[in-house]
């Protein structure tokens, strides 16, 4: 989202995906297994690709399902997307296909930026990526001819140490070719999680109030300040990055953890042990005894999507209703009426912070409705979207700042955030970590269709487990061959942070000297190897790339 | 894809092999999927995965297209003995049973829907070679090589005009030479000094309608099809020869090959078409073989393919086989067939015309409809309407088989009275037998008694003609009129019962309804299933009834023409046997088998 | 274009390029349908949609008949009920007549059609058990072919939703069946458990096998509970189906605005974990809040050994003073930013609006954050 920020002023999926799949005449995915991640989203695209002859080019070192409906597949190395994506536009401007008007009257910094991907020639960039000249040219002429061009990505773009500046450039890209502002193209980044949109649009991100109102702007701290009679400094806060190695750095001294597992999701999960090992005072609020709660002090029972009322904000920036369907279990509390019942407490207890009169300092809320119409009074993007409106079928995307705004399908259609769009000279850097003589193997690692993120959920649901029970390690029947596995095998997978073992699956999705596993299973999560280089910007970590070496155990 | 089931298992070579010299098309499947068939004598589900999986196609459609067809299997059979089931030859006393006894070791043997031979019935279809006439008396003969007796058609009948037959023994077949000798090709010639309008509209002119059963003009096709905009445009060529009774598209082909190819090259010609494929039934092996001798000989004499005789006109001509089903015959069903799908008939509209093979304009004509184009073309439209009286032009060929002196086959002006067929061309009834019922057109058409047998027999006057929701004035229809169809007749005598012989068509029906839609699925199968007691003496009280509900659902309520027309026989077998069935229906009914 | 068409004796306006049905429905005249689905391409199939037009030589299928000018159409007539009821019973030749302990039951829209034609299950009928109940060994996807009538809605909600083509159309005639890739179990044909197949079947050929004889469609035993999806970011909707105060199904919804009725395997079939008996039901505490004393910061797998650390289930007003007072004291030694919150991309806007403030307002740091960058 930082990455959106710098070249338009403002971070989200700019179309959405209905329009995406209805109007674009190509599409570029890259660092999205789509059809695993964000499966229904994936069969619209299969549709476009089947029914409608959209063209559909995939970048992707994995063939993953999505392939199989693409035009043209790129298997590029690991970490080399900027690379790549300078060398389709050196072809571009090369080739003359870029939209001279869009560039004239919307965007800036063109020059500087040309001359950067001009030191991207197709033989050098192939040489990078590993990706035939022919091909570049290809996807070049597809991605370019076909008009508007959709680019959809996800964390295979942003979970490198380069992530902001893949992102600036799919940005440069989609500027390029003018495709920004209109239905059927746009930049697509794909969120994870059900509401990790709405978990950013409503602050809980340390840069920012809710609806991205820096907290380095004094203003907006006085608007919070006035609203809730208290608030905090105009430092920015530290990621969830920092903040657990923050523990053994003597800097966080407590935690409260709201529905996360970092010792399955957070990158390098020995040290991230280490690290809970230390904490004076651990708060969990969850719904399973997850891998986080044996470093926990107090767990308090949350509970489901299914047993309270709310809302979700998609990745195309649409909130919808969750509906209570049945009664909270056991004693169970819905997590909104825990986190209300902890602040009061906390404003008990001391005498150290006490918030002043203001209209919303207090913290007694009868549901989640009245929380949302306070969100209406300070989240300018989300001012007029009401339990009431959502009830009557209204179907809203923000921004839509009053109660008769009809919601934002496409953003940026008329200008940018930020004015015109900035051009971003960009240049491929190395991932942190390269293959070596001691661990000559590539490991990417992600999710798979069955399961979800730290496994939680569905390791729960039993017909999920019993088609994926167990965590699989992706091999190239190449290696596979090498190592001896005969279809079937457990092998170990090391990297310099930790070893994991697990069944061998031998597939050509993943091209010879890569391998690819997946962090649901605890027994052997990928996070075990994974290292914590993170984007200097984002603070992502770089997931896509580890050095590992991987042996037969048996 | 994601799951454990899935195993990292690459196609196997020979497959790929094969799916490679198809160039990879979804197109080729049943090819490839035959010619597995033919190495392998059996498809394993491994096989049918590979070649789905080498064609980039869903499984599913190959293994769909694997168990639709009936030359395809996925239980091992080599040396096989397919065993014709058709009406002719379950009348000539063919059992499969008998066969299988009979057989030599090692020889599988299967009942067949008709294999088009029935003038060679009783026939036997071995691995890919024509046999007939064959009893299972010489079942260990035929295994070792015995083929029957070659049919004789050179003799002209009395009161015949041949044209698509005149050259029957005159010609050998397998030589260019000859032909061009004897005039073929002349009509191409002369189309060719034409406009390609000029084709169509003489074509049109002549009244020459389609000689398949529907009996649409010609000429009225090929203008649609011209004057689409959208090119290429195709010719195809139905040879799919499947209905029961109906041979004559084989005798056409085996006699004169080259007659058919230049009807459909005039056709290509006047259609503005690049290419036309000829989609000839998997069990006309031979005869696809020889069409494929006389196309390598026409593109040698510069007759097909690029720019033909130095004019602008390039052509082509594919022969695509199919590997045993009826419904194929069905033009839509014949289209998707073509294309690599089960032959399940399409939703019309659109039209071949205008959506055709591969969704382009398309004329899809029979074998006997081509062969008559090339005398028009060269002799003129007033010529052929000159050939007869009758308010249907031209000639046909006729097929007439049964309990008759002279089964066979004849041309002749249309007009004819059933009394006529029998008398003059049939030679009359066996000694010992009298008229019965004849069933006419083909096995889709009217059961007939002796009371009709000086009816007017045309394209004018078929029993869908005109049909109106008058349901009394239907009603009447069926006790008065006569399938022409494709011009089939067989002559049934007294020992032969309306009720058994009715329930082998049914049987026909049921064993190719292709199952696509509700009525004709299981319509035609309960009607078997009624009729087959019915013909075991144990028929039931409410079963005449129940089979014209059938019968009037099948023809009301079908998606296509098969199971529209499955009502013909059965309605007309109603409305004339119905003291046989009703006979049926009691309680001291004797089996009426055979 | 208009033009005008007549039905059931009745002037009305159609748009030249309507099928029959689509005419008749805007009007809200009922034509029955078994194949036909809206979100599915139309194949004239079932024949059930069967009506007369005046000078047609047969009936006509409305789901796939384009209208004309001048168009006369029956949709009642006798002949086109007496068509509709034998097409109904020929069906109940391939299908077990036993509705009472049908999971769709009351949802069927055979059943339904049977009803409403009083199509009686025909003596000859039924053939039984010609297939093997549940057939498939995939765990979400109960396959009872007996129950099909070969609409092949399932195919082309394969096909044409999730784009998949799973499920085809294998032999001819009467043997006609669907079978899953050639003849395989629907996971060895590459199945994605979607769902969508159960979801557009309209017999229980297919139906939910994780709750299978639960009686999902019993609409007076269940209540349907409209919410979006917790797993990925696309946000679909659907419905959680609810029987005696648990979640017994999820059905599609076809008002969804992102998904219509398409979902994917966790979101259709995944939720089961919501009752699972590891949830969470009651606070719990380290027994060293309790008893006083230091928190022993040691290794984890120490931790079963030593009592101190041991959970202790409390009321909720003990957990939640221990956490305020914790958090407290935390602030008040060490200072605001010695505080991390993580909030959570699973729960609501309003959760995570909560939990901002309380980062912000109550502990006054920006240290808050959530997975978005893992």
């Amino acid at each position: 989202m930082a990455g959106l920020a710098a070249s338009f002023g403002s971070g989200a999926m700019s179309n959405s995906m209905d329009d995406v799949a209805k109007n674009a005449k190509a599409f570029f995915i890259i660092g999205s297994n789509t059809t695993e991640q964000h499966p229904v989203f994936g069969t619209m695209l299969r549709r476009a690709v089947r029914f409608r002859g959209a063209k559909l080019v995939v970048a992707d070192p994995r063939k993953i399902d999505i392939t199989e409906f693409a035009t043209l597949h790129l298997r590029q190395k690991p970490g080399t997307d900027i690379a790549l994506i300078n060398g389709l536009m050196y072809i571009i401007l090369e080739k003359d296909w870029a939209d001279k008007q869009f560039i004239e009257e919307r965007t800036e910094g063109l020059e500087e930026f040309k001359a950067t991907v001009m030191q991207y020639p197709p033989t050098l960039v192939s040489e990078i990526t590993g990706v035939p000249v022919s091909q570049l040219y290809e996807a070049a002429e597809i991605i370019a001819r076909n008009k508007p061009t959709a680019v959809i990505w996800a964390m295979g773009i942003t979970q490198h140490i380069s992530g902001v500046r893949n992102v600036m450039d799919l940005a440069n890209l989609q500027m390029l070719l003018g495709n920004m502002g209109v239905p059927g193209g746009g930049v697509n980044p794909l969120r994870g999680q059900n509401n990790v949109q709405g978990a950013c649009d409503m602050g809980g991100l340390p840069n920012v109030y809710p609806s991205y109102q820096p907290v380095t702007s004094e203003e907006a701290r006085k608007k919070f300040d006035d609203a809730w009679g208290l608030t905090s400094s105009t430092k920015v806060g530290l990621t969830a990055t920092e903040i657990i190695p923050g523990i053994l750095e003597d800097k966080i001294h407590a935690l409260y953890i709201l529905g996360e597992d970092p010792v399955m999701s957070d990158p390098d999960t020995h040290h991230i042990r280490k690290c809970l090992e230390a904490i004076d005072f651990l708060v969990l609020q969850e719904i399973f005894p997850s891998e986080t709660a044996a470093y926990a002090d107090v767990l308090l029972p949350g509970v489901s999507f299914a047993e309270k009322t709310g809302t979700f904000t998609n990745t195309e920036r649409r909130v919808q209703m969750v509906h209570k369907a049945i009664e909270p279990l056991g004693d169970s509390r819905p997590d909104w009426w825990i986190t209300a019942e902890v602040a009061k407490r906390v404003l008990i207890g001391t005498n150290n912070r006490v918030p002043r009169e203001a209209p919303f300092s207090g913290w007694e809320y009868r549901d989640t409705n009245e929380i949302m119409s306070e969100i209406n009074a300070v989240t300018p993007s989300y001012g007029g979207i009401t339990h009431q409106r959502l009830e009557k079928g209204e179907r809203l995307q923000w921004p839509c700042p009053s109660a008769d705004h009809p919601g934002t399908p496409v953003l940026h259609t008329k200008q940018f955030t930020r004015g015109k769009g900035k051009f971003a000279p960009i240049d491929h850097v190395p991932p942190a970590e390269e293959p070596t003589d001691d661990y000559p193997m590539v490991l990417s690692t992600g999710r798979v269709l069955y399961h979800w993120h730290g496994g939680q959920m569905t390791r729960r649901a039993k017909g999920l487990m019993e088609v994926y029970g167990e965590a699989l390690v992706e091999l190239s029947p190449n290696d596979a061959e090498k190592l001896g596995v005969n279809g079937k095998g457990i092998v170990r997978v090391t990297s310099r942070r930790g070893s994991i073992e697990a069944q061998a699956w031998v597939t050509d999705r993943v091209p010879p000297g890569m391998v690819y596993a997946n962090f649901h299973f605890p027994e052997a999560s990928a996070n075990e190897l994974t290292l914590a280089a993170l984007d200097p910007v984002s603070k992502i970590p770089e997931y896509k790339v580890a050095a590992v070496k991987v042996e037969l155990v048996g | 894809m994601t799951n454990k089931k899935i195993k990292y298992n690459p196609i196997s070579p020979e497959v790929l092999e094969i799916a490679e010299e198809h160039h990879h098309t979804s197109e080729a499947v049943l090819e490839v999927l035959k010619e597995l068939q033919d190495r392998h004598g059996v498809l394993s589900r491994e096989t049918i995965t590979d070649t789905a999986r080498a064609l980039d196609l869903p499984a599913n459609r190959a293994f769909g297209m694997a168990t639709f067809y009936s030359m395809l299997s996925l239980e091992e059979r080599r040396n096989i003995l397919r065993v014709c089931d058709g009406p002719v030859c379950w009348l000539k006393k063919a059992g499969v049973a008998d066969w299988k006894e009979k057989a030599a070791p090692g020889w599988t043997v299967e009942r067949t829907s008709c294999l088009g031979l029935c003038d060679h019935a009783p026939a036997v279809l071995v691995n890919d070679e024509q046999a007939g006439p064959v009893t299972t008396d010489e079942a260990q003969k035929v295994c070792e090589g015995w083929r029957g007796v070659p049919t004789e058609y050179s003799q002209v009948r009395k009161g015949e005009t041949r044209v698509m037959t005149a050259l029957i023994g005159k010609i050998d077949p397998d030589s260019i030479e000859d032909a061009l000798a004897n005039g073929v090709y002349d009509g191409l010639k002369s189309a060719l000094q034409k406009t390609p309008q000029q084709v169509y509209e003489e074509v049109e002119a002549s009244g020459l309608q389609g000689r398949g059963g529907a009996g649409f003009p010609v000429g009225r096709k090929w203008k649609f099809v011209a004057s689409e905009k959208r090119t290429p445009r195709y010719i195809v060529c139905n040879a799919d020869e499947s209905e029961p009774l109906i041979f004559k598209d084989r005798v056409l082909i085996d006699t004169n090959p080259h007659q058919l190819l230049e009807g459909i090259t005039i056709g290509g010609y006047a259609c503005g078409a690049s290419d036309a494929w000829i989609y000839i039934r998997g069990e006309y092996e031979y005869q696809a073989r020889r069409l494929e001798r006389a196309i390598e000989q026409v593109e040698a004499k510069n007759l097909l393919g690029k720019n033909i005789l130095g004019t602008s006109f390039s052509f082509n001509i594919h022969v695509h086989r199919g590997a045993g089903a009826y419904i194929c015959g069905e033009e839509t069903a014949l289209l998707e067939s073509l294309e690599g799908k089960r032959g399940e008939p399409r939703l019309r509209p659109p039209y071949p015309p205008t959506y055709g093979f591969r969704g382009q304009p398309t004329a899809v004509n029979n074998v006997e409809s081509f062969c008559a184009v090339p005398h028009i073309v060269k002799n003129g439209a007033e010529w052929w309407r000159n050939l007869t009286d009758d308010p249907t032009p031209g000639t046909k060929v006729y097929m007439i088989l049964g309990q008759v002196n002279k089964p066979g086959l004849f041309e002749a002006p249309f007009g004819l009275t059933l009394r006529q067929v029998i008398e003059e061309f049939g030679g009359g009834m066996i000694p010992g037998s009298t008229f019965n019922f004849a069933l006419c057109g083909g096995a889709a058409g009217t059961i007939v008694p002796p009371a009709l047998m000086d009816s007017h027999i045309d394209y004018s006057s078929g029993p869908l003609k005109g049909v109106t929701r008058d349901i009394k004035a239907m009603e009447k229809r069926w006790t008065q009129v006569i399938s022409m169809g494709a011009g089939a007749f067989l002559i049934c005598d007294q020992n032969v019962s309306p009720v058994a012989f009715l329930r082998e068509l049914l049987h026909f029906f049921a064993a190719e309804s292709c199952g696509k839609c509700t009525p004709c699925r299981v319509g035609t199968w309960h009607s078997l299933e009624i009729l087959d007691r019915m013909a075991e003496g144990k028929g039931v009280k409410g079963d005449t009834e129940e089979l014209k509900m059938l019968a009037a659902l099948m023809q009301d309520s079908s998606f296509c023409g098969l199971g529209q027309s499955v009502a013909i026989p059965m309605k007309s077998a109603l409305a004339h046997f119905g003291a046989e069935f009703a006979k049926a229906e009691t309680a001291e009914a004797l089996p009426v088998l055979r | 274009m208009t033009i005008n068409i007549i039905i059931n004796g009745k002037k009305i306006e159609a748009q030249a390029g309507q099928t029959i049905l689509q005419a008749a429905k805007e009007h809200d005249l009922h034509i029955p349908t078994l194949c036909y689905h809206k979100d599915l391409s139309p194949t004239g199939n079932c024949r059930m949609c069967v009506v007369e037009v005046k000078g047609g030589r047969f009936l006509q299928a409305a789901c796939v008949t384009p209208v004309w000018e001048g168009m006369d159409i029956q949709t009642d007539s006798e002949k086109v009920v007496k068509d509709r009821r034998l097409t109904l019973q020929l069906m109940l030749a391939n299908h077990t007549a036993n509705c009472a302990c049908c999971d769709v039951s009351n949802e069927c829209e055979l059943q339904e059609l049977v009803y409403e034609y009083q199509a009686e299950t025909p003596a000859w009928g039924t053939k039984g058990t010609r297939y093997k109940v549940d057939s498939d060994p995939n765990p979400f996807i109960h396959v009872d072919m007996n129950k099909c009538i070969l609409c092949r809605r399932c195919v082309q909600a394969c096909a044409e939703i999730q784009v998949r083509d799973v499920w085809g159309v294998a032999y001819r005639g009467f043997q006609e069946q669907i079978v899953a890739g050639a003849g395989t179990t629907l996971l060895e044909a590459r199945c994605e458990s979607c769902g969508q197949c159960v979801a557009y079947c309209p017999t229980g050929a297919l139906s939910t096998k994780i709750n299978y004889g639960q009686g999902m469609a019993r609409a007076h035993q269940v209540t349907k509970v409209t919410t979006t999806c917790s797993y990925c970011g696309v946000g679909c909707q659907f419905d959680l189906v609810v029987k005696r105060g648990k979640v017994i199904g999820v059905a599609s919804n076809p008002n969804s605005p992102v998904n219509g009725m398409a979902l994917c395997v966790k979101g259709r079939f995944g939720y089961d974990y919501i009752h699972h008996p590891d949830r969470l039901t009651k606070p719990k505490v380290r027994r060293y809040l309790l008893e006083g004393g230091e928190k022993l910061k040691t290794n984890r797998k120490s931790e079963i050994a030593n009592p101190k650390l041991e959970w202790v289930e409390t009321d909720w007003d003990t957990a939640l003073n221990i956490t305020a007072k914790k958090l407290g004291e935390a602030r008040d030694y060490f200072g605001s930013d010695s505080i991390g919150i993580l909030t959570s991309a699973k729960c609501l806007n309003e959760e995570n609006y909560l939990m901002n403030k309380l980062a912000r307002q109550v502990i006054g740091t920006n240290n808050i954050d959530h997975c978005a960058r893992l």
